[in-house]
């Protein structure tokens, strides 16, 4: 006598069950687990250890202690190592577990099996998320090893580059599994997974250079996107825009994975799901909400001036004649155009130069202007400091500059101190943590098949 | 293993399928027809045969017939209504030939996995485990097994799950003869519960001695269907055994 149907909860913790000993039997796993740790001990070692230079402990003068935020200093370095792994380690993680699937034929049978497919790649996926999300102990124990030294950690801000981790590894998962589908082998699903990094890369490269559509497409490259969350910036629609490619690609795994199909109508599927994908991330990309988590406020102006900003419901057209890698480009988009981004509604910047550096531009061009034009009005300077630019928009909207607020001034949190115990945490106490585990799980035991009904 | 198996994984059978009518199941790989239609009927409760020599078609046939991979051509009905591919899983458990899944997990887990999806009884499953004499091999990893000891274990996940026809590719490939005897005395029990058995088997001898009917394949094409009283009638082989019968319509 069979047991009540299977429930399609009770087939799919099963399916997730099977999927996390998939992945802990995977060498690569732990792998990636054991050098995580080193990465994460080296990275927290080297960035305490600048901080506590710039906090005075070597007995010279400290840097000022506004300058001294934990979130720059401490957690972005850190957790930084997870764009490393996320790059060229997980997606071996992730395509072992899809492509290794195929070759085995294990597949056959999980496309038998009493659940939609699509919760076979859910299951798959889940495992896939708990793991990363294993692989974050290490960045808590950093974490939580510089608070015991005294350090402080912003519960939003470090909370939100968490998150862009979290969401980094979601994209890893969605990019891999989908090359692990479309690829014959683990071999070439591995080339494939790189080659997209590759190109994000290149994206990027060439958006620096461009501006205009194709820098607006890389502000989602998982590089860009992460650099969000590592600025403290809460961003709405780069959080949906991460969900929907990580899970546009367990979609398009879902799809082709099902042999049983038609090649030609799992490839019209595919080219839908692209398709959706494109218009859901245009419809995500209009959202303007985000919110400054962090704690110095540096990517807003002043509440007074946010209140002023806002107020102004013209629409403010901008266009910026300096090159790319000019950093004076670099001073206002951080300082000035992405804080406009963010307060006002109507805001359109155009960049005119076309050089890269900037250093062969013509001479009787307008290298070096930036223009400010509202409601018809028109004016430019050379400036690119907060003070100076929000002036000339007041001036163009006929508004006084506002009085200053009294907001608290971030004071920094300097720290003297080096993370001795880093050393033995991460060089000792991890790998031997990592291996024990590793031997745990892979011991030699009997499942109690007899007793399987109390189980179950 | 034991050497009288009996395997009655239900206490109650499951509901028998409907006759199952395979027509015109076609498939073309570019210019070559591996498959060409293929029509013939599953009886229910029956151990049919998919007679035929290496490449003859058997791997693929089965594939399209449990909709693991797409027809060019053909359908599969039951009781006259036709089944989607993607349905299919419901009337029909297809264990292929040659998989090596979950290398990395013990015979006791996969097992286990396997009955939990399906939800079969623990009834079930120590059954299985014991008329196919897994026991000693329960603590293994399905990577270390040899080729007849994961044999077993993939008619073990076979006989878990719970679609009343059972197809299985090349079910006694890697068995010793003792060990055959004894799955095919598992499999007729299983058959006497009311399942059917759907059977691709490219040595003659074993086919004749389990299977109540034959389809012969040849060529990518069905050279015959029927008992072998059936068979023999239509080749006009008086007292020949299958060999002679399947060089006689091929």
């Amino acid at each position: 006598m069979r047991s009540p149907e299977t429930s399609g909860v009770r087939a799919w913790r099963w399916l997730l069950e099977n999927e996390l000993r998939e992945l802990s039997a995977s060498r690569s796993y732990w792998l990636l687990i054991l050098v995580i740790g080193a990465l994460v001990g080296h990275a927290l070692m080297t960035s305490t250890e600048l901080y506590a230079e710039a906090s005075g402990i070597g007995g010279g003068a400290s840097a000022l202690s506004q300058g001294l935020s934990p979130l720059e200093g401490i957690v972005v370095p850190t957790l930084g190592v997870y764009d490393l792994a996320a790059t060229l380690l997980f997606p071996f993680v992730v395509i072992r577990l899809v492509a290794s699937e195929k070759q085995s034929g294990a597949l056959s049978l999980s496309l038998q099996a009493p659940a939609a497919f699509g919760e076979v790649i859910a299951a798959k996926a889940m495992a896939l998320i708990v793991a990363w999300l294993v692989a974050g102990i290490a960045g808590a124990v950093a974490l939580g090893l510089w608070a015991s030294m005294g350090g402080h950690l912003g519960a939003a801000e470090t909370s939100t580059v968490v998150l862009g981790h979290v969401l980094r590894g979601v994209l890893t998962i969605g990019v891999s599994a989908a090359a692990g589908a479309l690829a014959a082998s683990a071999a070439s699903a591995a080339i494939i997974a790189l080659t997209i990094t590759l190109g994000t890369w290149a994206l990027d490269y060439v958006a620096a250079a461009r501006g205009g559509a194709i820098a607006a497409i890389a502000e989602y490259t998982p590089s860009a996107a992460l650099r969000v969350f590592e600025h403290g910036e809460l961003r709405v629609a780069t959080v949906l825009i991460l969900l929907t490619l990580g899970s546009a690609g367990l979609v398009c795994a879902a799809v082709w994975l099902q042999d049983g199909k038609p090649i030609q109508r799992r490839a019209i599927s595919l080219g839908a799901v692209a398709v959706v994908t494109v218009l859901v991330c245009l419809a995500f990309a209009q959202i303007r909400a985000s919110r400054d988590v962090s704690e110095d406020r540096r990517n807003s102006f002043p509440r007074a001036d946010e209140t002023a900003l806002r107020a102004i419901d013209k629409p403010l057209r901008i266009t910026v004649n300096l090159a790319a890698e000019d950093p004076r480009l670099t001073d206002l988009e951080r300082g000035v155009l992405a804080k406009l981004r963010r307060t006002m509604r109507r805001v359109t910047v155009s960049y005119g130069a076309t050089s890269r550096s900037g250093l062969f531009e013509k001479q009787n061009d307008q290298y070096g202007e930036v223009w400010y034009d509202l409601d018809g009005k028109r004016e430019m300077t050379r400036s690119t400091t907060q003070p100076i630019v929000l002036e000339t928009i007041y001036r163009l909207a006929a508004r006084q500059p506002p009085t200053p607020s009294d907001d608290k001034p971030y004071t920094g949190y300097p720290l003297a101190a080096r993370a001795t115990l880093a050393p033995w945490i991460f060089f000792l106490v991890w790998p031997l943590c990592v291996g024990m585990t590793w031997w745990w799980l892979r011991r030699p035991r009997l499942l109690r098949i007899r007793t399987f009904g109390e189980q179950s | 293993m034991t050497s009288q198996p009996t395997f009655t994984p239900r206490q109650s059978p499951t509901k028998r399928t409907g006759v199952i009518r395979v027509e015109n199941m076609s498939r073309r790989f570019g210019a070559f027809w591996a498959l060409q239609s293929a029509t013939f009927t599953i009886r229910p409760g029956e151990i049919l045969g998919l007679i035929g020599p290496n490449g003859s078609g058997k791997t693929t046939l089965f594939q399209c017939v449990a909709g693991v991979t797409p027809a060019s051509l053909g359908t599969v009905t039951v009781d006259g209504s036709s089944i989607e591919p993607s349905q299919r899983k419901h009337a029909l458990f297809f264990v292929p030939d040659g998989i090596r899944p979950w290398p990395g997990q013990p015979v006791s887990w996969v097992l286990r996995f396997i009955a939990g999806l399906h939800g079969a009884t623990d009834a079930s499953l120590t059954r299985a485990i014991s008329v196919l004499g897994l026991d000693p091999l329960l603590g293994a990893r399905l990577g270390q097994l040899s080729k007849g000891e994961h044999r077993r274990v993939m008619l073990a996940v076979g006989l878990l799950t719970p679609p009343p026809l059972l197809m299985l590719d090349e079910p006694f490939d890697g068995l010793d003869l003792r060990q055959t005897r004894d799955v095919m005395s598992v499999l007729r029990a299983h058959r006497d519960e009311g399942r059917t058995l759907f059977l691709s088997i490219h040595q003659l001898g074993d086919a004749a001695r389990i299977c109540d009917r034959f389809v012969l394949l040849s060529g990518g094409r069905i050279a015959g269907e029927g008992t072998l009283d059936e068979l023999r009638a239509r080749a006009r082989v008086t007292d020949g055994g299958l060999e002679e019968v399947f060089l006689a319509l091929t």
